[in-house]
């Protein structure tokens, strides 16, 4: 699996099809986004584990960072915060290959990758 | 050549922006986005700003909005502070180009620059990784500055990112 992060609106899902080689319409077969707001359903660490063992099986996992800024007032937010944080670490962990898109540009973080 | 400079608030990319045209031939230009400063917060950031370039030859040039137009006094070295400001004017000032046309506007007009000059750096800021639980019309400047930077960064020659006054390049090589 190829973990592909980066900030908001960075180009990642048109760099994860440009990767795999497939349109935006067949990324959806292949590849899961927006994976950082699932982080919030998950209580406990060990659902957070599951969630990034059930992740790793898709080719493509893509996470958008949310940690900057100002940490949340609101207690939920700042959980899921928190979560989404996480679950970007374990599936780092978990990933042959993990690449950074800032401004559609690619940085390779982990594991080397056919850019 | 053409060189994107992304870094957060205070993230010492102004003054690496500033010093990639150092070495340069002059005439060098500082091109100041920010409208006329409104609070005394910004009055004293301008401050700081001017008191980091004097003496190391900028010509200021004021514009706010619409970069197509400007037309320089000669063809020189540009620095461009800073993209976020710009794209803020085009989108909500009254003499900006309305949420229709600011991307087009900032992206244009910044292209016409770099085909104005020798040497362009253009600085801007990192503001995307906060999450998007903005008010209301913060996520349309969002996307307007994330566009405009994946479409400058595209047609750049070199894009870095600035942390602790140190860069990190994604595209080009460091100096």
């Amino acid at each position: 699996m190829m973990l592909i992060t980066g900030p908001l609106w960075s180009g990642k899902r048109d760099f994860a099809c440009r990767l795999l080689g497939c349109t935006r319409e067949e990324l959806a077969g292949r590849a899961v986004w927006d994976v950082q707001a699932l982080a919030a359903g998950c209580g406990t660490d060990a659902e957070l584990e599951a969630l990034a063992g059930r992740l790793a099986g898709y080719e493509a996992v893509i996470l958008t960072e949310e940690g900057g800024g100002v940490v949340p007032a609101d207690p939920a937010v700042r959980a899921a915060r928190e979560a989404a944080g996480r679950l970007a670490c374990l599936l780092a962990a978990r990933a042959d290959c993990v690449v950074r898109v800032f401004c559609g540009l690619p940085l390779v973080l982990k594991g080397e990758c056919n850019l | 050549m053409f060189t994107l400079v992304i870094g957060g608030a205070a993230s010492g990319k102004s003054e690496y922006a500033e010093g990639l045209l150092l070495a340069a031939p002059g005439p060098r230009y500082y091109l100041a986005t920010m409208e006329p400063a409104a609070d005394a917060e910004c009055r004293a950031r301008i401050r700081r700003h001017r008191a980091l370039r004097a003496g190391k030859g900028f010509v200021t040039v004021e514009r706010a909005v619409d970069l197509a137009g400007l037309r320089l006094p000669a063809k020189g070295n540009v620095l461009l502070e800073d993209l976020g400001n710009l794209a803020a004017n085009e989108l909500y000032s009254p003499a900006g180009a309305g949420p229709d046309g600011a991307l087009r506007a900032v992206v244009e007009g910044v292209l016409h620059l770099r085909a104005a000059c020798r040497g362009l750096v253009v600085v801007s800021n990192e503001i995307f990784a906060g999450g998007r639980d903005y008010a209301p019309g913060t996520e349309a400047y969002l996307r307007l500055l994330a566009d405009a930077h994946r479409a400058l960064a595209a047609e750049a020659d070199s894009v870095c990112e600035v942390a602790c006054g140190l860069p990190i390049y994604y595209k080009g090589a460091k100096p």
